[in-house]
């Protein structure tokens, strides 16, 4: 059995350095998660994204097109505008007032003749980046000619599991967002992680058969399936908590990570998003939302009394003993497996700035985590 | 020169549309011309016929995509009182042979395995044909891409293409979509249709707001009688689509025609074939004529300004345009002229045809 040893340095966890390459060489050259195609969906309305080290907006013309532009006044580059809102045909810069219009172009100055004299506006409109849909989520890319997202994300598509969420609604209880005091690749290297599936979350994602799980890489992006256990499976429809979304025959949870920091999350029942996003050396936004079946409450009404007995039996619990609960918001006896995980992903980080830590060695379920920290080497050009 | 020479080519089959009001006639390419006559969906033929002993000459989109293995084929509908389009739909048959110039035009949409695009499509009457090509090159080629067609028409009688558009519209019908506009139904009529009356304004909206772009590289091809085109494309751009998204083509000739300025004489270095010969132009009389009274044989067909055959470039000089419908403004900009619609407005000119 190969022992793999992990490729990252301590400080690529730690250190503004590596962060600043990062935002720099991965998230300002890698499509990025801007929001539910939901979110923009009127003529006007627009909204702001950090793709890396750069600021984009969307907005959405009267031809129902989304446009994204860098979110720079060509003036003296102040943020043209604010996060979310909605505009009629111009977007005015708070500073001086220069106006554009929705395709970029600077049409107005004011007091141009006296305080210019003459100003070749054609050379100063917004500049523009790409923005396109895929899988009902908006991505935008901070390059203008960057490949197409069919391009990026096309060899996954086979891979990630059979949801249309296009047909799906969001459920906004799933909507969701929390800091994470982690390094960015330390939340990636949990979700990948398949050899603790079993351990750290042993009593709270066990409807799942970890051991048959099947992964691969595409590329930058981490595809992942795990079956149904026989338990969950066996009348199977008794026991979904929401009306089905996929075929039987394409059973399972499909948790892909797509690069960078992109998950995905598909079940019998819905369809989540886990977008990882980077705000310091140690410190991570996760944002999540969900799609599920655009059925009636009463369908749900009766799906979730139908599953309660088996949920019930089953026994989603803490992985500690509520004895031993340091407080009473403990995550480890809590039996959510999300607490689970920043609990292990803080904890781990914590670790990092002791002068003793030291990793031990990679098992074969944890080959993922040393194959994504391969992957960043790569792009940030250091795989020599 | 042989991409604006004429070739015989033998007709392979002929099929009639609409209860004989047009007709699509398919041609066989033989190996050796497979290179010459291949052709991007969106472009059209020139044709030369001998009618009565007299040379006519027109250009027809072709109808079908180069990505579906069908034949190279033209779908010519009868025109009142058309001398071209009534012979095709009288005689043309299987084993003529025909001198057609090979396939051009900019009117063209290039479908890219990993491009991924959101196509509308506005048409009306014998428009379809090319709209048609594009639509299924999509289909076929860009498996990633999304197309919406608005089609105007009298009634479902005069829907040219109608089989092929609705197998299309089945194959891939989570990628596309086929709205029928029809102006005046059959009181009787039990086809399917969108809604009453042309592609305007009201269509154009309800097209856009029905089917907002999935793909968000979104591009607009309009290919309609007279003034179809200049006013789809003034809606468009009333709903903020900038003008380099928007592809048109006009058939049966009326664009807009500008006679404000009469033309001069004057001498023109004409480079021809790679050979250079200095023609006389005299006051009013366009390049191309000009060209041909000098015992020239410059390529031409539609003299309307429309199909394109006769382009050249302008070195040197100036010239006035009557009409420049088969140009883009970017052509114009680059130094291109349809020869058939030139008048000097300089004394010396410098044309090139490529």
């Amino acid at each position: 059995m190969t022992r793999k040893l992990h490729l990252l340095p301590v400080e690529a966890y730690t250190s503004r350095d590596w962060f600043d390459r990062e935002m720099r060489d991965i998230f300002s050259k890698t499509w990025r998660y801007a929001g539910f195609m939901e979110d923009v969906s009127e003529p006007g309305q627009y909204i702001t994204v950090q793709a890396g080290l750069n600021n984009i907006f969307i907005v959405m013309g009267r031809d129902r097109r989304l446009r994204a532009f860098h979110n720079i006044c060509r003036h003296r580059g102040t943020q043209l505008i604010r996060a979310v809102g909605k505009t009629q045909k111009a977007l005015t810069c708070p500073y001086h007032d220069w106006t554009y219009d929705l395709e970029g172009n600077l049409i107005s100055i004011p007091e141009e003749e006296e305080e210019f004299g003459k100003v070749d506006k054609s050379c100063l409109g917004l500049k523009p980046a790409r923005v396109d849909i895929w899988k009902s989520m908006i991505f935008v890319h901070p390059d203008p000619d960057a490949p197409s997202i069919a391009e990026w994300f096309g060899p996954v598509e086979p891979h990630i599991g059979p949801h249309v969420p296009e047909e799906l609604v969001e459920y906004e209880d799933l909507n969701t967002s929390y800091e994470i005091k982690a390094n960015w690749k330390i939340v990636v290297e949990n979700y990948i992680d398949v050899y603790h599936l079993s351990h750290l979350h042993s009593s709270t994602l066990q409807m799942y058969d970890h051991k048959a799980g099947k992964f691969h890489w595409e590329g930058p992006h981490y595809m992942f399936w795990e079956p149904p256990v026989d338990a969950f499976l066996k009348d199977q429809e008794s026991k979904l908590i929401a009306p089905r979304v996929i075929p039987k025959d394409m059973n399972g949870a499909w948790v892909p990570m797509l690069f960078p920091g992109i998950g995905l999350a598909g079940s019998e029942e819905g369809w989540n998003i886990f977008i990882i996003e980077p705000l310091g050396p140690e410190l991570t936004r996760v944002s999540n939302r969900g799609r599920v079946s655009n059925s009636s409450g009463w369908e749900f009404t009766k799906q979730s009394m139908k599953s309660s007995m088996f949920w019930t039996k089953f026994g989603l619990s803490g992985k500690y003993e509520a004895h031993d609960a340091m407080s009473e918001d403990d995550p480890m006896v809590a039996g959510d497996f999300t607490g689970e995980d920043i609990y292990a992903c803080e904890q781990q980080q914590k670790s990092l700035k002791s002068p003793y830590f030291e990793t031990g060695p990679a098992a074969v379920g944890e080959s993922q985590v040393v194959e994504h920290q391969r992957v960043i080497l790569e792009w940030l050009g250091d795989d020599e | 020169m042989s991409q604006r020479n004429f070739h015989p080519l033998t007709i392979l089959g002929t099929r009639e549309e609409i209860g004989g009001m047009a007709k699509t006639v398919m041609f066989d390419v033989p190996d050796a011309l497979r290179e010459t006559f291949a052709w991007r969906a969106g472009q059209h033929l020139s044709f030369r016929f001998l009618i009565n002993g007299e040379e006519q000459r027109r250009s027809y989109s072709i109808s079908s995509s180069p990505f579906t293995g069908d034949p190279l084929r033209i779908t010519v509908k009868r025109v009142k009182g058309g001398v071209v389009s009534n012979h095709i739909n009288d005689t043309g048959q299987k084993g003529d042979v025909i001198d057609v110039m090979p396939p051009f035009g900019s009117f063209c949409l290039d479908p890219g395995e990993n491009t991924r695009r959101t196509h509308y499509f506005f048409g009306a009457g014998s428009g379809i044909t090319p709209l048609y090509a594009m639509l299924s090159s999509v289909m076929a080629a860009e498996p990633n891409s999304f197309a919406h067609l608005a089609y105007g028409n009298n009634n479902e009688k005069s829907v040219l293409l109608l089989d092929e558009l609705n197998t299309v519209w089945e194959t891939n019908p989570e990628r596309m979509s086929i709205h029928h506009v029809f102006s005046k139904p059959g009181f009787w009529s039990s086809a399917d249709y969108w809604r009453k009356g042309i592609v305007d304004k009201p269509v154009i909206e309800a097209l856009i707001a029905e089917n907002p772009p999935y793909a968000q590289d979104a591009q607009y091809y309009v290919c309609g009688p007279g003034g179809m085109n200049a006013a789809v494309k003034a809606v468009l751009m009333s709903l903020d689509v900038p003008a380099g998204r928007i592809h048109m083509e006009s058939y049966g000739g009326v664009g807009e025609v500008d006679t404000s300025v009469e033309g001069i004489a004057a001498t023109a270095s004409v480079t021809l074939g790679g050979k250079q010969h200095v023609v006389d132009i005299a006051k009013g009389q366009t390049v191309l004529e000009a060209a041909k009274v000098a015992g020239l044989k410059p390529p031409f067909s539609c003299q309307s300004g429309v199909c394109g055959a006769c382009r050249a470039t302008l070195a040197d000089g100036t010239v006035h345009m009557l009409a420049r419908m088969a140009l883009e403004d970017r052509d114009i900009s680059k130094g291109a002229i349809l020869t058939c619609q030139s008048l000097a407005t300089s004394e010396k000119l410098t044309v090139k045809y490529d």
